[in-house]
């Protein structure tokens, strides 16, 4: 290689590195957004936008898989699943990034048909050009998680073969991790005996989170449910917030998710451990929030 | 003596074929359509053929004394047979098509060839239905256990359905491991799509009864439709008029006998004079293979007897007067008198006396169920029960917006439900068992239990319980506490309790709805 070959290389280099994403961020976007509004899918076009744009996170050609919780066979307005618009709101996004094919897909605890019909997730998210898929047991590979509890795991190999994923949780109550939101949605990538991993279900939501690293996680926080989660049952279970959080940072994203149940994000151990583990922020106070309302 | 078979009788002899085939195709669809196909409610009534049988109308109707109604759609089938005999075993009945293709295998085989001598007595089959129809005036019900679309169709259920999830499972996992991704990919979401039932309890001796049945055909051909139908035994009895009878014409006839060799039903069509019309399920073999076209089916009305059939007076009256004296001993059993845990039956099954009485063991509800967790009952339902559906949480529990099984069963032993009146009929009772429960047992914290119960507010409520440790420590946390009353028996939480073989909450038949006998809370 000649000198000034290298020398060009590296003021190009430089260039990108100065340009790339991740240090663009620190600059000029926000860490979260919290966009709130009549229509689910105005106000997660809003959020997405005002982190950057989808096309800071989706590059054309892309493989991406979108993780939604689909676990349960309640209607949408019981609110333990994903609102289905917005599932189908950004994978319509990924698509208009250039995303060569967007996955949806979760491992469900009542039959695996029925909560993705049910949900009204299946039929949204078709209809914006996904592919939705059921999670097959022949697609389950073993996994070194490298957590501090957790070692070995059954993953889905679709989580690991795409290029981005983007986690799409709701926002939930559960009696023993007291929110389920983003980073406890990670439960339903894996196989295996998920019921054992309640024993430390703080610990397991850490090590998950640890191990699979969304490009962006969207919190639906359209309808959440306060009580009897994380399945609700009633419309009175549910509490209608109009909301979408947005980040990149799973942790921060998690900590607000927490404020609607009026939970200081340091009362949740999860997030404590994430925060230890330097997984994310857990003090709001420090973290770059955007509101708006459209 | 012009040498030439029959072109007609060719011809209506490929037409029966293609009839077998298209019914068999259409069981066959009725049965893979008997899943969550995606919407609460069953679009088509994928039971519907039940509804033709004689036999399990006329069961049903002793045995529970009550009209079904759906069951009028048997007296099709009996006016069809009085009139025209028993086209419906040769031409329709898809078991019968079973029987009849390897009959046709075995045939050609050299070990297998079914022997060709008509010394064994057909009566066997007439018999059994004595039996059945003696019994049922006792309301035991053994119907199901040798009626053919009873037997079929829980063969198929409980034994051909694992075999196709296990070839589908299989074939996935081969593709994906050549490398074949898409059609990996098709095949095992064909299969999540499908929902293939893989577990059964009692499987082997269902299986290996279906295979029996099937083996006996290298006996005698179509032995099962010869000598143990008891539905083609019915329908012989009602074929009185046999409108096309069986001629032969002397002039043409060589005496060969092939005929009379080559019947599947042993109903000597040779000499025409000793033809047993009831044991005709004109599939018109006789007249298409006669070498000389000497065997016709002319229009002739003049009631036909019922002959060649070795059955006395005597038989039948001993038959009876035996059934007479044993039915009874089914009665003879606890499971009348008091709540069994085990019994945990299907939301909107009939009180128990009634739904014996009408649960004809066919397994409709067992391939229906999206769990797995309705099997076939051994000792769980006494000796009535055998094979009748229950629930077993611990293969599979009752999902909380389905009551397919509800809608499938075709003598209203369950009763159809709607999904609102299916979330509210409580099955059982689930208890914790402290002795197993993490939380009290072990001092560590699960929960997975009330996380999946499925009411709202939940039957599984949260206390704080404190475990003393060997260490002299004191561990606090949540553990499980059923309310009886707003618990519903559904098993999720058995079923997916950590402790898997004997699990901590476990759900019985206590406290179902469906009955006083087992209420326990005032």
């Amino acid at each position: 290689m000649e000198r000034r070959e290298f020398i060009k290389g590296l003021v190009i280099g430089s260039v990108a590195i100065g340009f790339s994403p991740s240090l663009f961020s620190q600059s000029g976007y926000p860490d979260l957004v919290v966009v709130t509004g009549e229509s689910p899918e105005k106000i997660t076009r809003e959020a997405v936008e005002l982190l950057g744009g989808i096309r800071r996170f989706i590059s054309r050609g892309d493989k991406v898989i979108i993780k939604p919780n689909i676990g349960w066979d309640r209607t949408p307005d019981m609110a333990a699943c994903t609102n289905p618009e917005i599932v189908k709101t950004v994978v319509s996004m990924a698509l208009e990034a250039g995303a060569k094919e967007v996955i949806v897909m979760d491992h469900t605890i009542n039959q695996a048909k029925r909560c993705y019909i049910r949900s009204g997730i299946q039929a949204a998210a078709q209809s914006a050009g996904a592919k939705v898929l059921l999670t097959e047991d022949q697609r389950l590979r073993k996994v070194n998680l490298k957590g501090e509890w957790l070692k070995e795991w059954e993953v889905f190999v679709d989580f690991l073969e795409a290029d981005k994923i983007i986690n799409m949780p709701a926002t939930k109550v559960h009696s023993l991790s007291k929110v389920t939101l983003g980073m406890k949605n990670w439960l339903g990538a894996i196989g295996g005996s998920r019921n054992q991993l309640h024993q430390k279900i703080d610990q397991a939501i850490v090590d998950l989170s640890a191990f699979f690293k969304p490009t962006l996680t969207i919190l639906d926080s359209y309808r959440i449910l306060w009580r009897n989660g994380p399945q609700g049952g009633r419309i009175s279970d549910t509490k209608l917030m109009k909301t979408v959080v947005a980040g990149t940072d799973p942790v921060a994203t998690d900590a607000y998710g927490a404020t609607f149940f009026d939970f200081k994000p340091q009362e949740l151990l999860f997030l404590q451990l994430a925060s230890a583990r330097g997984l994310g922020k857990l003090e709001l106070e420090k973290v770059r929030i955007e509101k708006k309302t459209v | 003596m012009k040498r030439k078979q029959s072109k007609k009788y060719l011809a209506l002899q490929k037409l029966r074929i293609i009839s077998q085939l298209a019914f068999f195709v259409l069981f066959f669809i009725l049965f893979m359509k008997t899943h969550y196909g995606g919407a609460d409610y069953l679009t088509i009534t994928v039971e519907r053929y039940f509804h033709f049988d004689p036999l399990l109308a006329l069961t049903t109707t002793i045995g529970a004394r009550l009209f079904f109604a759906a069951f009028w759609l048997s007296l099709i089938t009996l006016t069809f047979t009085l009139i025209f005999g028993r086209a419906v075993c040769g031409w329709i009945c898809p078991f019968g098509a079973i029987h009849q293709f390897f009959s046709f295998i075995f045939k050609k085989t050299r070990w297998l060839k079914p022997k060709r001598d008509d010394r064994l007595s057909l009566a066997p089959k007439y018999i059994i239905l004595i039996i059945i129809l003696v019994a049922s005036i006792f309301a035991v019900n053994l119907a199901g256990y040798l009626d053919p679309l009873s037997f079929l169709y829980r063969s198929f259920a409980v034994y051909i359905t694992p075999l196709l999830n296990m070839a589908f499972s299989q074939s996935a996992s081969l593709a994906y491991g050549l490398g074949l991704e898409s059609f990996g990919q098709t095949l095992g979401q064909t299969l999540g799509n499908l929902a293939l039932n893989s577990f059964f309890q009692n499987a082997l001796v269902i299986g290996l009864l279906f295979f029996a049945v099937i083996a006996l055909n290298a006996w005698k051909e179509r032995f099962w439709c010869r000598y143990l139908c008891p539905a083609g035994a019915l329908l012989g009895l009602f074929s009185r008029f046999n409108l096309f009878k069986l001629s032969i014409d002397p002039e043409k006839c060589t005496n060969c006998h092939l005929c009379s060799i080559q019947c599947q039903t042993n109903a000597r069509p040779y000499p025409a004079d000793e033809w047993r019309s009831s044991e005709c399920i004109y599939c018109e073999t006789c007249a298409a293979i006669c070498p000389t076209a000497a065997i016709t089916f002319p229009l002739r009305w003049k009631p036909e007897k019922i002959q060649g059939v070795n059955l006395s007076r005597r038989k039948i009256l001993l038959t009876s007067l035996t059934t007479l004296l044993v039915a009874p001993i089914f009665k003879i059993t606890p499971h009348r008198q008091r709540a069994y845990p085990a019994l945990i039956r299907p939301p909107g099954a009939q009180p128990e006396e009634k739904f014996l009485n009408k649960c004809i063991k066919c397994g409709e509800c067992l391939k229906v169920c999206p769990t797995n967790g309705l099997q076939p009952a051994l000792t769980e339902a006494g000796p009535e029960g055998i094979w009748t559906p229950v629930l077993v949480p611990r293969i599979g529990y009752c999902e909380y917006y389905c009551s397919l099984c509800s809608q499938v069963c075709p003598t209203g032993a369950i009763r159809e439900l709607t999904i609102e009146e299916k979330t509210t009929v409580k099955i059982g009772t689930a208890f914790v068992d402290k002795n197993r429960c993490l939380p009290y047992a072990q001092g560590r914290q699960c929960l997975v239990c009330e996380e999946h119960c499925p009411v709202s507010p939940k039957a599984i409520q949260t206390i704080t319980v404190e475990t003393l440790t060997p260490g002299g420590q004191v561990t606090t946390n949540l553990a499980p506490f059923v309310n009886a009353n707003d618990c519903i028996g559904c098993g999720i939480c058995e079923n997916k309790c950590v402790v898997a073989d004997k699990p901590a909450i476990r759900v019985s038949s206590i406290g179902e709805q469906r009955t006083k006998k087992t209420g326990f809370i005032l």
